[in-house]
């Protein structure tokens, strides 16, 4: 598109009291673009000032100088047509002066410092219009809205029927040949009304029977999947009959040394027999999304020997005694032990979360009911976690004659003249307790299914499973906190027992969320836009494939695992599972990945666009590489509490600092900077980066391009990586004061001015 | 060791009726323990009473001293977070112990429900209405007679060997009314003490205080911080409560001297000066002090009555026979003596009789009911003050050891 630029400069807000107008005005111009002004340019008047150039002088990119990009998103939207450019002269220069500093003189006019902020942002954002283009969105050829739940019981019964009354398809693929799982065995449900005291009838059976009889939803019993391959929109699946073998199996992951070994047939290939993950199975069905309900098993819990399970008899599991509540009476004295105690006592069983505390709960009334003049229920327990209304349910159980609750240790469980004695210490009655009961029953946790299997049997390039469960205990998580029911494989959708422990009540509220979550991937696939978290976005990676030396960095580094590989190792893009981060355009050593409106280009002419003044050693210039997810939006609140900000730092924003590509550092090195910094998210076990992996690889890289500094007689320590919350706005200004003051410690750049 | 759990699914029940109905309410959270003076570091009162309770171990409730040092203040009440109330589930607790160290046991059971009110007043009603027809003092005096003997030919008028006939049966009710309570009383506190000691892990002391140095060093100086009140002052909750109790016990201090001082000189010397007899003058310092006690005894109990209704309506108490009956009770005997007093002064004989004979039903059932209702806590609780102070005493603790 041929581009009529209008640059437009707000000097409301404090903008023009602190900033040189002029100034501002002619640094647009020696970029050759004529910059007007106005007092309120988000107002009225001053929208109309823009519309009226759009009409009369064509103008389709415009440019603004004011306030974050994070605001006023409405009012400088001026339709598909025209592309709108942002300069944060606001949050980032104005709000950012701070109060006057004592000891400096009271300068008359504008600061310098300042006034060079406001110009290198006017310049840097006329040069992000120059090198952007509008988007236009990737379009799948044809798309498949059909959803494929994997899983028949109470997750996978409801977020098919959630997908069928939103108006969408779907299949259950059940590997038992009934529908149900767990739930069918369970005797009664949690109380899901006020005032939460009473339990309630189980609804499997009438979600069986909704299922079965709903036209729109069709069921596979005794089937699994074999394995899944395509993208969104275009999910190449291929089904098989339960607990068989199939060539179509999902292949293994192979790695490039690995299959090297192979190659040289030094090792025998795991994949043999089974078909190439990048080919699709002309048989297989073809489904938009797929919501993941494989649900959990029983965790084993004899390893707790001197609990006795398995070796005395009457010691069971929550899931047995649910069983024998299910189909008949139980024992009048039972006592139900919440955690493991012993040396250990803090702990509770693992995979337990608060669902175990709830279950006693449940059972302690089966006791009760069965055995209403002498039932004895004694919940042993180290936490009670009984989350919302819940509590109300604690608090009816607790009220309960025969009901009998306290903090202990279990010490031991072992036979007695009477049935079972079980000896707890540090209880709350002050001394330690031998209880004398009928049966023992130990609250073991929810395991995972996908934490031996990969479950989900993908046939990607990255393996067949989901990456770094490790992290989440084996459950199928990305960070639930921030992303429920997201995977690290986008279109798949996770609930129920799968993603965490869980009652019934809260996996049928989950496996909503999940049926409406791959609703949304369909439809954001089918207008070639990106889901969450850079929801709407239309832009994707294009390759210039010409250039690519198939060295696999992007394909390894993906953390969607967006990208297979053909033979020879070419990248094979999945538009459509891509989240746009753009961590493959920071990964390529080529240069050779970029998006139309966010490119290495672009970012390289925005740090080269920051002057850098070679005869000022007061003026040393650092470029801050931001993500824009949280470190930028922690920077704008910084300015909105008006806390002052160093002025010789230059924030770029940046998708996720997955995607700083090493040349920007290079670039801005070589230009004649004195330091770069990059800020982003926390990596590590808490990680809070939007795409997973984006922060934690970026560190590495810098810690590698310190060594090429190193080499050219740079300093490493001029690059460096800041971890920064959403929350540590009041925190920003020191962290960047505290780098600027390593940098004037090692002095400017040798390399300025050549 | 180890405790060896047996619920008493009979006792939570009765705990629940006898005020205590809150209790399962509790979830532990020792909020009462911040707040109770009694509570220690490694005795969380009375947070841990409250799961013995909702686990029916009364074994280890019944030898708890501090159920009985508790003056229910009802600061763990007013910030108990659930409402469980721990200070009158504490009170169901006493009336539970008072009930189970109850002799003989058929009484005491009498005297813990509501529902046995009528016969409770029954049987003072129809003893002293046998012995009334019995003494055959079966006639209203004359009006002169009246002024002159007031009350004192209530049971006929002649003199039985040397001592007022009238003297002689009220003896013959209240002697033995208040000897089987002393002896009740003696029984339950010598249960109580040994179950403490045992549950304080008191052992066979080595040298056992002397009954005098017992009196001196334990029972006294627990008698005196009685009198003073200095615990009941430490309450937030119920600050008010020192006003009306203390009173009430000086009151119950100045008419048991009275009445001493009244059977010395009515019934011992009055057998050789016979003008002893009869009422005393009302400028009769003795008298005065008589009448200044029971209007402090009506004024006090008012005003626990108040306090008492104004708890439960805030719902920071239980509604309870068990607490409402000793204030009846207390109440019935100050307003029926002051009554019999005002209608002697005035001279109206009939109506003096019918009161009389009231204030005579009821001073029989403060002493009969003492050692099962919650007037019990008079001893119960002034000998477990005295066990606080011996179970710290040098009697127990070895100092050497220490």
């Amino acid at each position: 598109m041929d581009k009529v630029y209008g640059a437009y400069l707000c000097t409301g807000c404090g903008i023009g009291d602190v900033l040189d107008v002029d100034g501002l005005k002619a640094a647009a111009s020696e970029t050759g673009v004529e910059m007007q002004e106005h007092g309120c340019l988000c107002g009225a008047e001053g929208r109309a000032m823009i519309e009226k150039d759009i009409a009369d002088k064509g103008v389709n990119s415009v440019i603004i100088c004011a306030c974050s990009p994070r605001v006023m998103k409405n009012e400088f939207d001026f339709g598909e047509n025209v592309m709108t450019t942002r300069g944060n002269l606001r949050e980032h220069v104005a709000w950012a002066a701070g109060p006057a500093v004592e000891g400096e003189e009271e300068s008359e006019g504008v600061d310098e410092f300042l006034q060079e902020m406001g110009t290198d942002y006017v310049r840097m954002a006329i040069t992000r219009a120059q090198k952007a283009d509008l988007p236009e969105p990737f379009l799948l050829d044809e798309i498949n809205k059909n959803i494929l739940v994997i899983g028949g019981g109470i997750a996978g019964l409801t977020a098919a029927l959630e997908a069928a009354k939103a108006g969408y398809k779907a299949t259950i693929v059940e590997k038992e040949d009934t529908l149900g799982g767990k739930a069918l065995g369970w005797r009664k449900m949690f109380p899901t009304r006020y005032p939460y005291a009473e339990l309630e009838n189980p609804t499997i059976e009438q979600m069986i029977a909704d299922v079965t009889g709903n036209a729109d939803i069709t069921v596979k019993t005794g089937t699994e999947v074999a394995r899944i391959a395509g993208a969104p929109g275009q999910f190449n699946v291929t089904l098989k009959a339960a607990g068989t073998t199939s060539e179509w199996d999902a292949p293994a992951r192979v790695t490039v040394d690995e299959q090297d070994l192979i190659d040289k047939g030094e090792m025998e290939d795991p994949n043999k027999g089974l078909k190439p993950y990048t080919e699709l199975n002309p048989d297989g069905e073809t489904f938009g999304a797929v919501v993941l309900a494989t649900g959990w098993t029983p965790a084993d819990v004899s390893e707790f020997e001197h609990l006795g399970y398995g070796t005395i008899k009457n010691v069971v599991t929550n899931a047995e005694f649910e069983k024998m509540a299910k189909e008949g009476k139980v024992p009048a004295r039972v006592a139900f032990i919440q955690s493991p105690g012993g040396t250990d006592n803090d702990k509770d069983f693992p995979y337990c979360n608060s669902v175990t505390s709830m279950v006693a709960l449940k059972q302690a009334r089966y006791v009760r009911e069965d055995n209403p003049d002498n039932g004895q229920a004694y919940i042993l327990y180290q936490h009670m976690r009984t989350p919302g209304n819940a509590e109300l349910f604690y608090k009816g159980m607790q009220q309960e004659d025969g009901v009998f609750l306290t903090k202990a240790a279990v010490t031991k469980v072992e036979e007695g003249e009477n049935g079972l004695v079980v000896q707890a210490t540090d209880t709350l009655l002050g001394d330690d307790l031998a209880l004398e009961v009928d049966m023992v029953v130990l609250a073991a946790g929810m395991v995972p299914t996908t934490l031996d299997e990969p479950v989900i049997n993908l046939a990607y390039r990255q393996g067949p499973a989901f990456l770094d469960l490790d992290l989440f205990d084996g459950y199928a998580d990305s960070n639930f906190i921030c992303f429920p029911y997201e995977t690290r494989r986008t279109g798949i959708y996770t609930c129920g027992g799968v993603r965490k422990a869980e009652t019934m009540e809260e996996t049928m509220d989950d496996a909503t969320g999940a049926a409406l979550k791959a609703i949304q991937c369909i439809e954001s696939a089918n207008r070639g836009v990106a889901v969450h978290p850079r929801s709407g976005d239309m832009t994707y990676p294009e390759f210039f494939f010409q250039r690519c030396t198939q060295c696999k960095r992007c394909t390894e580094e993906c953390p969607f695992g967006a990208l297979d590989d053909d033979e020879k190792g070419t990248p094979l893009p999945n538009p459509t599972r891509c989240r746009r981060c753009g961590t493959c355009m920071g990964a390529c050593p080529e240069r050779i990945i970029g998006f139309s409106d966010y490119n290495i280009d672009m970012i390289g002419s925005m740090v080269k666009a920051i002057e850098v003044p070679d005869d000022d050693e007061d003026k040393l210039r650092i470029a801050v590489f931001v993500c824009e997810n949280d470190a930028y939006p922690a920077i704008d609140m910084s300015g909105m509490h008006r806390n002052r900000m160093n002025r010789l730092v230059r924030f770029i924003p940046v998708r996720c600092l997955g995607s700083v590509n090493m040349v920007w550092i290079k670039d801005a090195m070589s230009s004649g900077m004195d330091g770069a910094l990059l800020l982003g998210c926390k990596w590590g076990d808490d990680y809070q980066c939007h795409f997973v992996k984006g922060s934690e690889i970026a560190n590495k890289r810098m810690e590698n391009i310190g060594e090429t500094l190193g080499t050219l007689g740079l300093e490493p320590e001029r690059c460096a990586v800041r971890q920064i919350a959403i929350s540590d706005y009041d925190k920003i200004p020191a962290i960047i004061e505290e780098f600027v003051e390593e940098i004037i410690e090692l002095g400017p750049n040798p390399f300025k001015g050549f | 060791m180890s405790m060896n759990v047996q619920p008493d699914l009979d006792f939570i029940r009765d705990m629940k009726s006898a005020g205590g109905d809150t209790l399962k309410k509790c979830f532990q959270c020792a909020t009462c323990s911040v707040v109770c003076p009694l509570s220690s570091d490694d005795n969380p009162f009375p947070r841990r009473e409250m799961i013995l309770a909702q686990w029916g171990l009364k074994e280890q409730l019944l030898g708890d001293a501090n159920v009985m040092l508790c003056h229910q203040c009802g600061d763990c009440t007013a910030y108990c977070p659930r409402g469980a109330k721990p200070g009158d589930v504490l009170g169901a607790i006493r009336a539970y112990a008072y009930k189970h160290f109850g002799w003989p046991a058929g009484l005491a059971n009498l005297a813990s429900s509501g529902k046995n009110l009528p016969v409770l007043i029954a049987i003072p009603a129809v003893v002293i209405f046998v012995m009334w027809l019995i003494s055959g003092g079966m006639h209203l005096p004359t009006t002169e007679q009246f002024a002159e003997v007031g009350y004192g030919h209530f049971f006929g008028h002649w003199d039985f060997r040397l001592l007022a006939k009238n003297v002689f049966f009220i003896d013959l009710i209240m002697l033995p009314s208040a000897g089987l309570a002393l002896y009740a009383a003696y029984r339950g506190v010598s249960a109580m003490w040994k179950k403490m000691a045992e549950s304080a892990g008191v052992g066979e002391a080595l040298y056992r205080p002397s009954v005098p140095q017992f009196i001196r060093e334990f029972l006294w100086p627990s008698i005196v911080e009685i009198i003073e009140h200095t615990r009941f002052k430490k309450c937030e909750a119920n600050k008010d409560r020192v006003k009306g109790h203390q009173p009430l016990l000086l009151a119950f201090l100045a008419l048991f001297f009275v009445t001493v001082y009244s059977a010395v000189s009515q019934d011992l010397l009055g057998i050789f000066i016979p003008s002893l007899h009869g009422p005393m003058s009302l400028m009769n310092p003795v008298k005065i002090l008589a009448n200044v006690a029971a209007i402090a005894l009506i004024v006090g109990i008012g005003i626990l009555w108040g306090n008492r209704s104004r708890a439960e309506q805030e719902g920071q108490a239980s509604h309870t026979f068990y607490d409402w009956f000793l204030i009846w009770m207390i109440m019935g005997v100050g307003v029926t003596g002051l009554l019999a007093e005002i209608f002697r002064l005035i001279g109206v004989v009939s109506l003096g009789y019918l009161i009389y004979y009231l204030h005579l039903i009821s001073v029989m059932m403060l002493f009969l009911y003492m050692p099962y209702t919650k007037f019990a806590h008079l001893v119960y609780r002034t000998f477990a003050m005295a066990f606080e102070r011996y179970r710290e005493s040098a009697y127990v603790k070895n100092p050497l050891s220490e």
